[in-house]
């Protein structure tokens, strides 16, 4: 049996995965049955609506990996994206900016402090946050949408060069940085050491684990923050209600790549291969106007059948050992 | 022969892949004897057990049990054939009581909550055994444990048992009773299969012995018909000459001293070590060896005391502390505190010596290559490449990884807790010799080891605790064992 295995070894990677067979038939079955959905219009939008879930889920990838999770990204992208529109009356576009980052790292302190410090489940906690969060958002806004009036700002979200908006390559460009920080720097490795149930065995061997922990809420957090910017520069326009299930959707999709939720393995690749899947099936189905009900339940039966497959593939490999 | 055969493996080959675990085995087991197996890791041992339990199909081969070819799909249909095992790690659900885990998933067959306690308190005071059964099982101690299985095999009427090392946990009192149990079990006719590396049980307990060497039968023999050497040699396929090589003899000036440690399990301990020194601790399992050294190293909170190194008063508050100032531990549990399962074996050996090959947290990957290429090459690690998850290595090769992830760190004391646990004799003597390299090389070694041969033979000093004290120091050159032994038991020790 083959067992030579990098971290982020990309060929093997591609054989392992479950989901990326998934997008290659969905991609080409879309292909031959609609003839708009190559088209470059379809593929900026489509890229252009993964984005914001993308850039999340670079953040949490980290956090998933370490064997925590993030359940208030949603809420925290809504509270950041509806300050961008609030504060435009106020601050100029590069303040607003940091100002957003800003609090998505108060918040992410916040997470942190009460999960690492005082040895809380990560789940439960930021669930209570997403909860929280949701209700600052509500608060806000006053419960009802806020537009935009800076055009600076909603160029932005709009803009696009060499036909791919400028927000997706804002995601592209965190891609690249955060598969290199996993793979090159001793962070990364932490990362793995940390996750997968051995935090032990990573204090044995002289990391600093509560202070690793820290650091991922606060990476989540920021992703959040960036993601709320953008998605609000892409609307024009921020409302408590967006996000709804944005969180969920972000945590899976790490798993649907092939992160396990325990930690241990995985990669931004496989992260971002599972949040892809997700934005071709939304697109795809989108397209053949396929009533939102249906999109719903197709999708729920995807991701449960991508994990399985995964896992009955892992359960085969451990049992040829 | 005129004995019953209970099981007969007839030709059984099962492969992985591109390996042979097991090539093509036979022998027979006889009724009421209690039969040993042994090799080093990786001879097929596991792969044979875990065909006979169920869990793994046989490629090829015929098993005959008590009469009837036994085709098994898995561990359930073998215990109810009358065919128990009992793994190393045991299977019992830490939070269910003692009665509970006799008879899971068994609760309505027998009758109810109240008749399992009855029944399972037949079957413990049967083999002897006066554990509450109401008591929950994470309460116990190891050895309760393994009684606990034993009696769960008991209760599926087995005919036989498979014991997969068993000992390795127990400290010698332990092993005595499981030795009676073991005696008095033969006695009702049950036939015993018994998994073990420590040659003096194999030889006290067994009747009939397997040799295995990978993948294959070396042979099947009375145990009368043995000896210590012929097999060892036959485990190795060479003869080893000497289990222990000679003692460290360079050593220095005093460099470690340790001073009224207390923590919850511990009162006062100190002591003192050298450079150069292979310095021992003895005490049965909860005597406070591991604790003290967890209490060095920074893993447990202390209440009070003082460690010095080089005469330089030491303030450690982690882990991360202690390998600054120079300590690393290699952890009596290898799986759950020491490798890091889900990594390759290279990195594995780079875990705790970021700072050798990393500038500002970036990783130089060329240089941690070097490094662990060096290390494989240093400590003969046996692995295909430094690529392959380390859960296929052997144990041997595996506890080496350990060591070369400690050396890389350029230590000046290593605290070693049993070092040569579950591993083979081939292994174990390599394992001396790195310890012993390390020691003349100016390190000092701390070595905790429930062997009272290895801790006396590989040894400078040995230090004894019980029950969190230190009660004495002798020279394990002119000291008896049963000294040793006796002040570890915390018995009166007259000169």
């Amino acid at each position: 049996m083959k067992t030579n295995l990098k971290f982020g070894n990309v060929g093997k990677i591609f054989m392992q995965q479950k989901a990326i067979i998934a997008i290659v038939v969905l991609f080409v079955a879309m292909t031959i049955i609609n003839k708009n959905f190559l088209s470059i219009n379809n593929m900026a939008s489509l890229l252009m609506q993964v984005s914001v879930l993308l850039i999340m889920t670079l953040g949490v990838t980290f956090c998933i990996i370490s064997g925590e999770c993030d359940l208030s990204l949603g809420s925290q992208m809504c509270v950041a994206g509806i300050l961008s529109i609030i504060l435009q009356r106020y601050l100029p576009l590069p303040a607003i900016l940091l100002v957003v980052l800003l609090v998505g790292v108060v918040i992410g302190i916040i997470n942190a402090v009460i999960i690492v410090d005082q040895g809380a489940n990560s789940f439960i906690v930021t669930l209570g946050m997403m909860m929280a969060l949701k209700g600052v958002a509500l608060v806000i806004s006053n419960g009802t949408p806020v537009a935009g009036k800076s055009t600076a700002y909603s160029n932005f979200g709009s803009g696009s060069f060499l036909h791919i908006y400028y927000i997706t390559w804002i995601a592209i460009a965190l891609l690249i940085v955060c598969a290199w920080v996993l793979r090159n720097t001793q962070f990364g490795r932490n990362c793995f050491a940390i996750g997968g149930g051995t935090k032990n065995i990573a204090a044995y061997t002289g990391i600093n684990v509560q202070r690793h922990r820290r650091i991922i809420f606060i990476i989540s957090a920021l992703s959040a923050a960036l993601a709320g910017f953008c998605l609000s520069a892409e609307l024009n326009s921020g409302s408590a209600t967006y996000g709804e299930t944005t969180a969920l959707l972000v945590n899976c999709g790490c798993v649907v790549g092939g992160t396990p939720f325990n930690g241990g393995y995985g990669g931004i690749i496989q992260s971002t291969i599972g949040i892809l899947l997700f934005g071709l099936l939304d697109n795809s189905m989108s397209m053949q106007n396929i009533s939102s009900y249906y999109q719903q339940l197709i999708k729920g039966i995807v991701i449960v059948v991508v994990v399985a497959l995964d896992c009955y593939a892992r359960k085969k490999k451990r049992e040829t050992v | 022969m005129g004995e019953n055969v209970i099981l007969s493996v007839q030709d059984v080959t099962k492969r992985f892949v591109n390996v042979v675990a097991l090539n093509q085995v036979s022998f027979d087991i006889y009724k009421g004897q209690v039969h040993g197996i042994v090799g080093e890791n990786g001879a097929g041992k596991s792969t044979l057990m875990k065909i006979l339990s169920g869990v793994y199909k046989k490629d090829k081969g015929i098993i005959y049990f008590d009469g009837q070819e036994m085709k098994v799909k898995g561990p359930t249909e073998s215990l109810n054939l009358g065919l128990a095992i009992i793994y190393q790690e045991l299977n019992l659900v830490n939070q269910m009581t003692v009665g509970e885990n006799i008879f899971l998933g068994r609760f309505r067959e027998i009758g109810g909550l109240k008749k399992i306690h009855a029944k399972a308190r037949e079957l413990l005071d049967s083999i002897g055994s006066h554990i509450d059964t109401y008591s929950p099982v994470e309460d116990l101690p190891v050895a309760e444990k393994q009684m606990v299985e034993i009696c769960k095999a008991l209760s599926y009427n087995s005919k036989l048992i498979i014991m997969d090392e068993p000992s390795t946990t127990l400290t010698t009192e332990e092993m005595n009773r499981l030795k009676e149990i073991i005696k008095d079990l033969k006695s009702k006719g049950i036939t015993i299969i018994y998994i073990s590396h420590k040659l003096d049980e194999i030889f006290e307990l067994c009747d009939r012995v397997t040799v295995m060497r990978d993948g294959n039968v070396i042979s099947t023999r009375n145990v009368e018909e043995l000896t210590r050497p012929t097999m060892i040699a036959e485990m190795v396929g060479r003869s080893i000459e000497n289990e222990y090589p000679e003692r460290a003899s360079k050593i220095g000036e005093t460099i470690l001293e340790v001073k009224n440690i207390r923590t919850n399990k511990l009162h006062d301990v100190g002591f003192t070590a050298k450079k150069g020194e292979i310095l021992g601790f003895v005490g049965l399992v909860g005597a406070g060896r591991t604790e003290t050294m967890r209490a060095i190293f920074g893993a447990d909170k202390i209440q009070n005391g003082e460690v010095y190194l080089e005469g330089r008063k030491l303030d450690i508050k982690s882990p991360r502390d202690a390998i600054a100032a120079g300590f690393g531990f290699i952890t009596e549990d290898r799986k759950e505190e020491g490798l890091l399962l889900n990594f390759p074996v290279g990195t594995n050996i780079t875990m705790a010596s970021f700072p050798n090959f990393t500038v500002g947290g970036l990783l130089n990957k060329a240089r941690e290559k070097e490094i662990i290429e060096r290390q494989i090459k240093a400590l003969d690690v046996k692995t295909p490449n430094a690529d392959i998850y380390i859960t296929y290595l052997s144990g041997g090769n595996q506890q080496k990884c350990l060591v070369a992830r400690w050396l890389e760190t350029s230590p000046k004391i290593l605290i070693m807790d049993e070092p040569t646990r579950g591993i083979d004799v081939g292994a174990k003597y390599e394992i001396y010799v790195l310890m012993k390299k390390f020691a003349e090389a100016g390190g000092t070694v701390l070595m905790i080891s429930s062997e009272l041969p290895e801790v006396l033979n590989m040894s400078n000093r040995v230090i004894v605790l019980s029950d969190g004290k230190v009660v004495g120091e002798y020279d394990p050159e002119t000291t008896s064992d049963e000294k040793i032994l006796a002040a570890a038991l915390g018995e009166e020790v007259t000169e």
